[in-house]
């Protein structure tokens, strides 16, 4: 029965339930899904995450290779970072190269990680002007149920964290270049970037923030994606991103960061004490 | 190659450090040799016609109609089949239903080198493998001018991902309801001289693909995927030369190695089936109460709108 | 409104503003803020492709273009900006089964492109006569080293500046409709950014009508 007035009357389903208070899968508004990381799990990548938010479950993996550094840019290394959504993980996306959609939540993830400026691309030179680092961070998602760009940045900074970079001689006369795979030191990951996304629900004359949306939710509320996104990095804030939606007053804007900001230390705690074990 | 415009590139000269380490240049002898140690086992403890242990799980992805995840210890497949849809840009009626399928490994899924996002010709092979053999499995002519899509993605390979794509892709068309003849699983083996290596990883697979100096030694991969209720044979894939003799001799190998995964996948079915019921039961109980909460709000607003 | 912020000590860039400037589309705009410079044209409501078709509102498509002409990465996420406030602006539901197309030029950028962009379209948007819920103005500000806030940086001050932030509002309660931000700053700078971007679209908003009732009068 449920599941047929889903179908016919989808906005009213929605809004019944927000009238009382509640969301369509039981959470409370506030209330944000379930996380489970693991690290290191894909060996043949060098470093590499898992995670589920809910049922939303990214993977990302880093693979290393050697280039010359951009002639503008001696000193820096590079980071190449991509969001694949495959045509696996919803009826949505169709095969082929990557969607309008797909490119855009690349070009967010990228955005968060440069603008936290949690990795010093300076530290990816090995050579001024000869060789540097190329860090090819691939995230694929592999069930999208909303909240994925949240996932994408936690994936992405735990497989940051627990990357280590092989040691690499260079012989400036020969150009010979020799690595050396059971030295390995780690890269220096300066904080920890955190995104939380929010949905914007217009109810009657007010809008009501969903934490964490469900793909459900975000499609409810209009938009490509979720509506809001606020990051935080060490107490600041490293990219507020609102789109479409429902329009956002003062006093909701303040909820949202206060919100975001005590997901970040849950889920800074939780990267922590899950790379913590893996080491051990 | 263009540029891709639609992904961030890194720079064009950059190539995978591996190419620099010692282990890069090795020769196909020092490769062949450490594959068996001297009792022979092989380097992950195993015996020749041992296979790896399958793990298998059902609904993975929640957006999908029917969903499975394989692995078999570093190799690790995910599959989702979604509803079946009219096939685009269609001008003849087809009495057959059609079977959409694309097996893409991820770009971290290889540990020799980066794998290019676009797909490559073993990315095109493997689906056009993978369509082969589900086609027999399917009863298609229950759903003349639809297409079923299946995608199948490598997260991790270690050897005999085909395999692994086709037991992934049976499971998830069976969790999607999709009515099929029979169970249908694959196996594959790794032949290099003599040896025979049931299951193999991808260093053997990559000593198997390379033709060795001397003449006339068989090496190559065979992938084989059975009906085995029915024994039949769904495909056939052969890479690299070999004889007869040898080729009969692996498929008798592979005949009962696909039956060994049946019972496996019996269990997984079964298990999926049991869950199903007891999650269906479960949301019956919550839609009467929700449906006791909404008949209680309307009973509020009938009162509501009497009163004036 | 929580901070009194007086708008007379504000300045805008110098806004400069032609309607029609493409003869063949339904409505078109050229804006320059300052040096940089982008134009717009609107067609539709028209006839699009069966497929993208919704019986529910008119589909949108946004195109961006670039000085260079080629197409990246970074484009199609300020394609996804500029749609995704127009969709909320415009009165979709009015034209069913139809397609609004706009397409944005960039011609000079010499800082707060895509805050002009969004300004032009909406300008565009309104010559092209289609309904709409409101209109918005986009207005940029820089947080720089010490943390003061600067609106409508020059390109000097953006590239030297901590962060750069951008908020779109709406003209009925001023309520905040997009925001994007680059680089890191603290919440106060936020509130801070936000309020004063916030007094400062009145400025635009002004602007808007100085140059609807300046065209108004030809007609």
């Amino acid at each position: 029965m449920a599941e047929i007035y889903k179908l016919i009357h989808p906005v009213k389903y929605f809004n019944d339930y927000i009238s009382r208070n509640v969301r369509p899968d039981g959470r409370q508004f506030h209330e944000h899904r379930n996380i489970k990381l693991n690290v290191n799990s894909i060996k043949a990548s060098e470093a590499s995450g898992v995670v589920k938010c809910g049922n939303t479950t990214v993977i990302c993996g880093i693979k290393l290779e050697l280039a010359t550094p951009k002639a503008e840019e001696p000193d820096s290394g590079f980071l190449v970072t991509n969001v694949e959504l495959l045509p696996l993980c919803s009826s949505k996306f169709r095969p082929g190269p990557p969607s309008d959609y797909a490119q855009v939540v690349s070009n967010i993830v990228t955005d968060i990680v440069m603008n936290s400026e949690c990795i010093n691309l300076k530290d990816l030179c090995i050579v001024y002007d000869k060789l540097a680092w190329v860090l090819y961070c691939d995230i694929v998602c592999i069930d999208n149920d909303g909240g994925l760009i949240d996932a994408c940045v936690m994936a992405l900074i735990s497989s940051l964290k627990t990357l280590t970079l092989p040691n690499v001689t260079y012989d400036p006369e020969t150009e010979d270049i020799k690595v050396d795979i059971t030295k390995r030191s780690p890269l220096k990951v300066n904080g920890l970037p955190v995104a939380t996304s929010f949905a914007i629900f217009p109810f009657f004359e007010k809008s009501i923030l969903l934490t964490d949306p469900s793909a459900y939710e975000e499609d409810m509320c209009g938009g490509n994606g979720a509506n809001l996104i606020v990051c935080w990095n060490k107490g600041f804030l490293c990219g507020t991103q609102k789109f479409g939606g429902s329009t956002l007053s003062m006093e909701d804007e303040k909820q949202a960061l206060k919100i975001a900001k005590q997901r970040t230390k849950l889920v800074e705690k939780l990267i922590e004490t899950c790379i913590d074990n893996e080491s051990k | 190659m263009p540029l891709d415009f639609r992904r961030f590139n890194g720079p064009e000269d950059s190539v995978s450090y591996t190419r620099f380490t010692q282990d890069f240049l090795k020769s196909y002898d020092e490769l062949h040799n450490e594959l068996i140690n001297k009792s022979n086992l092989r380097k992950d403890g195993r015996a020749l016609d041992e296979a790896r242990s399958m793990f298998a799980r059902t609904d993975m992805i929640s957006q999908a109609k029917g969903s499975a995840y394989v692995e078999l210890k570093k190799t690790k497949v995910v599959c989702s089949v979604f509803d079946p849809r009219e096939i685009p840009h269609q001008n003849e009626f087809s009495q057959l239903g059609q079977i959409f399928c694309e097996v893409k490994f991820a770009p971290f899924s290889c540990s020799r080198q980066r794998r290019p996002a676009a797909p490559d010709a073993e990315d095109k092979s493997l689906s056009v493998a993978l369509r082969q053999a589900l086609e027999p499995a399917v009863c298609r002519h229950l759903f003349p001018n639809y297409q079923i899509d299946v995608f199948v993605y490598i997260i991790e390979h270690d050897g005999a991902c085909l395999a692994a794509a086709i037991n992934a892709a049976g499971l998830a068309l069976a969790d999607a309801a999709v009515p099929m003849y029979d169970i249908i699983t694959a196996s594959s083996i790794a032949i290099i001289g003599d040896k025979m290596f049931v299951d193999p990883t991808e260093e053997e697979e990559h000593v198997a693909m390379i033709s060795p100096d001397s003449e006339n030694v068989n090496h190559g991969i065979i992938t084989m995927s059975m009906l085995s209720e029915l024994k039949q044979v769904s495909d056939f894939i052969q890479i690299g030369s070999m004889d007869t003799d040898c080729v009969i001799k692996a498929m008798d190998i592979l005949e009962k190695e696909c039956a060994k995964l049946i019972p496996n996948i019996q269990q997984v079915l079964v298990m999926n089936v049991v869950q199903n019921i007891e999650q269906q039961k479960k949301l019956e109980e919550e839609a009467k109460e929700r449906e006791a909460a909404l008949n209680a709000k309307l009973e509020e607003w009938k009162t509501l709108l009497n009163a004036g | 409104m929580g901070v009194e912020v007086d708008t007379k000590e504000f300045k805008l860039k110098p806004m400069k503003c032609e309607f029609n400037f493409l003869s063949k589309s339904d409505g078109s705009a050229i804006l320059s803020q300052g040096e940089t410079v982008t134009l717009v044209s609107v067609n539709g409501p028209l006839d699009i492709k069966m497929q993208s078709q919704s019986i529910e509102k008119s589909t949108l498509e946004v195109l961006f273009c670039t000085k260079g002409g080629k197409p990246s990465v970074a484009d199609r996420y300020k394609e996804s900006i500029i749609k995704q406030t127009c969709e909320t602006a415009i009165l979709g539901s009015l034209y069913p089964r139809s397609g609004i197309t706009v397409t944005i030029q960039e011609l000079e950028d010499y800082g707060g492109l895509l805050s002009c962009a969004l300004n032009c379209t909406c300008l565009a948007l309104l010559n092209s006569g289609l309904a709409m819920r409101f209109v918005f103005a986009a207005v940029s500000c820089a947080v720089d080293e010490l943390g003061n806030i600067v609106l409508e940086p020059t390109q000097e001050q953006a590239t030297s500046a901590r962060a750069l932030l951008n908020f779109v509002f709406e003209s009925r309660n001023k309520n905040l409709l997009t925001g994007f931000s680059e680089g890191s700053y603290s919440e106060s700078a936020y509130e801070e950014a936000l309020e004063r971007c916030r007094a400062a679209s009145d400025l635009v908003f002004t602007f808007y009508r100085d140059i609807i009732s300046k065209y108004s009068n030809v007609i």
